[in-house]
């Protein structure tokens, strides 16, 4: 006789009824009956607002705008991933402005060259925005992405701190001027210095020196562009004596001098984290891009300033931020010209209008930049209407990835204390020679 | 061969074959794939691509972020392999015998394992924050300063390992403890009647009959620690030199520098290792269990 | 002797937990007070913070709340990522234990020629790094309309967990006297009867086990959660990724609430199995 449970006997029932309810819960996908333009772009809150604007150009028209948002932290991994295959899952990708020499050149986006100045009058895009943004090879009037958010880094200032008249009079004191945002960076160093007082908790400044992914490299490339250094020439990607010159050298000892005005621990700070040292009452200024201001705004209100990079002598270096609309050279002629269309009728005039009132969304329309509705909408858009013009951009050759890498590491090491400003910088430039050269850049 | 005999032969396959099937489907096409492409230039985003000898495999051995990676990943396993397994068996020594809420702790002691990594690497990142971190906030209260846990290169690796323990820690618990309770009560007794030490009883009785499994949980950690990525994203990115073990280096380069003929020539070097890591291993088990007369798993 | 062994389980209980209860902490609290540099270190109940003394913060819980909300980072409530998680780690679990024993079984009671390489293969595809075979997959996945399904992930975490399933599994009926079974092959029953009515209901312990792992590791996965879908079929993980891109910074109450919520479903499953988790872990080392 076998012992036979009846639970037992009862499983395989248990286990059909699992497997077709697998089936029944994995279903294929529905296909989309009406047109639609699919977006991708990373999660974050211009994404919402620009699927707001979709949902209008919808009504408008009857093609639906399906804007998918990809967190951060994988979104570059997922778009090249899927700009593998022979067609693309989105029809418009609002690409990060380095990766448009990689699109231009690997036959991934459609080229705009002959499209866009009929979309907009190329008048109205900021220069600078068009430059870095939508152009590759910089300069070169080829079109491949149409300005979408345009971004920049810039400085929020604990304005209670630099209104209290106790502080405004100690700092006359010791520095004998008034105390104010600084604009240049030895007027940003003193009053760092000013606001460094560990006993109370508060610091001078939080820069951006996160080692995950760019942000060390936005953050240093601003001041070694203002000490006279430079990543190497866009000419002849000659990169030795730029980016290990005695400018960029200086600025490295400088950028890394600031640290003792800054946090413990502040020499790894991401684009979340330097928000989140300034938040927390820590620091009295603090570089981001603009894009995280209004979160700023939001949770600290009254108590915050802002102003525009500072410069050294009359050199003025902003680095360059967010993304373009790029269309996929892999989907069909039809869903690009729908891309087209929708692309169109985003950088209308009116419809600018209305994205620059969505959170965090920032135009490259000269127009609206220049009039004063804008410039006094928010405390941080007038320092962004002025900075566009200094904007700079890290290199955007297909090979960028590969170079931001190498800076971010051997920066990080810089700052780390395990190498030198100069031996960091001389392994930059040496690498960074041997990637160009080997990418069949320059010679 | 009898007709009941062929019966079974079939039978066995209906048995053995869906799990290997499905294991060569998602495992050995994968494989073969990324040999190919290791041998290629294939970049991530596509378009073509050809064959390139074995450039890419010069160019892992050239690359001195190979090197440092493998010394940076052999002392993240060692270390966090070596404390896993002493906290691990240290604690399944102190919770041997019976008690009363004993499950109830042992429930509590295993819920780290349950967290997600990377998530729990990103929350991780709070509590080590070096200005406002939890534990910062604490040991300067107790007057022990601030390490800086996130940007002092000499603790990076410190603290990734950190979580990595509290995380895993745990899971060696759990081998041991059910080691320790399968030891047969009879030879605790035929060593007391010897009278025995304490210390003879252990080195004799308790670690070797445990040796076994502990070596096999030891191999299962090992191949995990070897492949923690999670942890490190989080905490200190895959691009950081202090931190940048076999796994991150992999992803740097196959996804960071889209180069995937190159990642895949990585992925197959550090595959290659952990396979000659692991038939010595297994061996070693085989030998033991032999010794002990017991067949092999 | 009796002393260090208390000390010695205390002290460790205590540190590892302290991470943990600072979590919970973080989850009541505002996200101010989650990244000051004062912290509270105890709950306080009362509006006031001054009635509570020093070090209190004022429990709150908005965090729990901002999860059941759609809101940016999040297109989807928490709870539609926890039921995908929910319905891919289950099905994933039962699918690697069944394949799991099946294939046990298999190895245990039958002569396969070349066992122990077939073993030593099945254990081998665990040392694969995922990332290397991340592009291959993608693959397929497309050629096949997987990408952004239930069934894709299912099936993603089902054979990373088999190896570890089958070596658990077979430890476990290699340990199961071949009597009674010799005795209903002998009556003529089949090796599948045999199997679901002899085998199963003793390997239950083995199974329990098995499937508290393979549950903890799918339940957690990340890197292919990401990679692999981005509107459908988004699990957890995902979901803590998105909360990321906040221009208010990371939230971490948000996200200290969502840890919570999302380990208990997985706490509660290991309570339930847990008197066979001593029993289980054997590998089948250890005869008893």
């Amino acid at each position: 006789m076998i012992p036979c449970h009846s639970r037992a006997r009862r499983v395989p029932v248990y286990a059909s009824l699992l497997l077709t309810f697998i089936f029944l819960s994995c279903g294929g996908s529905e296909t989309p009956t009406k047109p639609t333009v699919t977006v991708w772009w990373a999660q974050w809150e211009p994404a919402d607002g620009l699927q707001e604007l979709g949902n209008a150009f919808e009504a408008e028209t009857g093609i639906a705008v399906n804007v998918n948002q990809i967190p951060w932290g994988s979104y570059q991994d997922q778009v090249f991933l899927n700009f593998g295959n022979n067609r693309t899952d989105f029809d418009i990708v609002i690409g990060d402005s380095q990766w448009i020499g990689r699109g231009a050149t690997k036959g991934l986006y459609v080229e705009l060259t002959d499209w866009l100045p009929t979309a907009i009058d190329m008048d109205r895009v900021h220069p600078r925005a068009a430059r870095y943004l939508c152009e590759y090879p910089p300069g070169s009037g080829r079109f491949y992405a149409a300005p979408c958010e345009t971004d920049a880094i810039g400085f929020a200032y604990r304005k209670d701190w630099f209104e209290n008249p106790a502080e405004q009079s100690a700092f006359m004191k010791k520095y004998g001027r008034d105390l104010a945002p600084p604009d240049t960076w030895s007027e940003f160093r003193d009053v760092a210095e000013f606001f460094t007082r560990p006993g109370d908790n508060r610091f001078g400044c939080a820069l951006l020196t996160g080692r995950g992914y760019d942000s060390l490299v936005m953050g240093f490339q601003q001041v070694m562009w203002g000490y006279g250094g430079s990543w190497g020439s866009p000419e002849t990607f000659e990169v030795a004596g730029h980016v290990n010159s005695k400018g960029a050298v200086d600025a490295l000892e400088f950028y890394k001098s600031l640290m003792s005005f800054a946090p413990p621990g502040a020499s790894n700070l991401d684009y979340a984290k330097v928000l989140e040292t300034f938040t927390n009452g820590s620091a009295a200024m603090m570089m981001d891009y603009y894009a995280f201001f209004p979160g700023i705004v939001d949770q600290m209100g009254e108590k915050t300033g802002f102003f525009k990079m500072p410069a050294r002598g009359d050199v003025r270096a902003i680095s360059l931020g967010g993304q373009g609309f790029s269309i996929s050279a892999k989907v069909s002629e039809e869903q690009q010209k729908l891309a087209k269309r929708f692309i169109a009728w985003f950088l209308e005039t009116d419809k600018q209008q209305q994205w620059i009132t969505k959170k965090a969304g920032f135009t490259a329309d000269v127009e609206i930049l220049d009039s004063d509705a804008f410039k006094e909408a928010t405390p941080y858009n007038a320092p962004f209407a002025e900075s566009l013009d200094h904007l700079q951009d890290f290199w955007n050759v297909p090979v960028y990835n590969e170079l931001l890498a190498v800076a971010q590491q051997h920066l990080g090491e810089a700052l780390d204390g395990v190498a030198s400003s100069k031996e960091a910088l001389d392994t930059i430039a040496e690498k960074h020679e041997k990637i160009l050269r080997d990418a069949g850049l320059g010679n | 061969m009898t007709k009941a005999e062929l019966h079974t032969q079939r039978l066995k396959h209906v048995f053995i074959m869906p799990a290997l099937v499905f294991l060569i489907a998602l495992n050995i096409f994968p494989l073969l794939y990324n040999v190919i492409l290791a041998f290629s230039d294939a970049e991530l985003s596509g378009g073509d691509w050809q064959f390139i000898g074995g450039d890419n495999f010069a160019e892992v051995f050239e690359e001195p972020r190979f090197g440092t990676a493998i010394r940076t990943t052999a002392t993240f396993v060692f270390l966090a392999v070596t404390a896993e397994l002493l906290i691990g068996f240290i604690l399944a020594l102190t919770l041997r015998e019976p008690f009363k809420g004993k499950s109830a702790v042992l429930t509590f002691l295993l819920v780290p394992m349950m967290l997600s990594p990377a998530v729990m690497g990103l929350y991780w990142n709070l509590i080590l924050n070096g200005h406002y971190g939890i534990l910062n906030f604490v040991l300067n209260l107790s007057g022990f300063g601030q390490p800086q846990w996130l940007t002092d290169p000499d603790l990076k690796l410190f603290s990734v390992l950190l979580v990595d323990i509290w995380m895993w820690s745990p899971f060696m618990m759990l081998i041991a403890l059910a080691g320790l309770q399968a030891i047969p009560r009879h030879l605790y007794e035929a060593a007391a009647i010897d009278r025995a030490s304490r210390f003879t009883v252990f080195w004799r009785i308790t670690l070797p009959l445990c040796a076994p499994l502990l070596f096999l949980s030891v191999l299962f950690r090992t191949t995990d620690a070897l492949k923690q990525f999670d942890l490190i994203m989080a905490i200190t990115g895959p691009n950081d030199t202090a931190t940048q073990t076999l796994s991150a280096l992999l992803y740097q380069v196959m996804l960071r520098d889209y180069n995937i003929g190159l990642g895949s020539a990585y992925a197959l070097v550090i595959l290659v290792i952990v396979i000659a890591l692991a038939s010595v291993f297994i061996r070693y088990i085989d030998t033991v269990q032999r010794r002990q007369g017991r067949a092999s798993p | 002797m009796k002393i260090l062994r208390w000390s010695i389980l205390a002290g460790y209980l205590t540190i590892a937990l302290l991470p943990l209860i600072w979590l919970a902490f973080t989850s009541l609290k505002s996200q101010p007070e989650a990244i000051s540099t004062t912290p509270g270190m105890l709950p306080s109940l009362t509006e006031r913070l001054e009635d509570s003394g020093g070090f209190r913060f004022t429990v709150t819980k908005e965090a729990y709340g901002r999860l059941q909300e759609t809101h940016t980072g999040a297109s989807h409530s928490f709870i539609s990522y926890l039921s995908n998680s929910i319905l891919i780690g289950l099905m994933s679990t039962v699918a690697a234990v069944a394949l799991g024993t099946a294939c046990a079984y298999g190895f245990s009671r039958f002569r396969v020629a070349g066992a122990h390489d077939w073993l030593f293969f099945i254990l081998s595809t665990r040392f694969l790094p995922p990332l290397a075979v991340v592009v291959p997959i993608l693959m397929m996945y497309r050629q096949f309309d997987l990408q952004n399904t239930h069934l894709g992930l299912i099936l993603l975490y089902t054979s990373f967990n088999l190896s570890l399933a089958v070596w658990l599994m077979k430890g476990f009926i290699d340990e199961i006297p071949k009597a009674y079974e010799e005795a209903a092959l002998v009556d003529g029953y089949s090796h599948l009867h045999v199997f679901w009515t002899i085998i199963v209901p003793r390997a239950r312990t083995g199974m329990a086990v098995t499937a508290v792992f393979c549950l903890i590791s799918a339940w957690n996965e990340y890197a292919f959660a990401l990679t692999l879908n981005n509107t459908r079929a988004v699990t957890v993980p995902v979901y803590f990724a998105g909360l990321q891109g906040n221009i208010q910074g990371v939230p971490w109450p948000q996200i200290a609430a969502g840890v919570i919520l999302f380990a208990i479903p997985i706490v509660v499953f290991t309570i339930l199995v847990r008197k066979h988790l001593l029993r289980g872990v054997t590998f089948g080392t250890i005869k008893q």
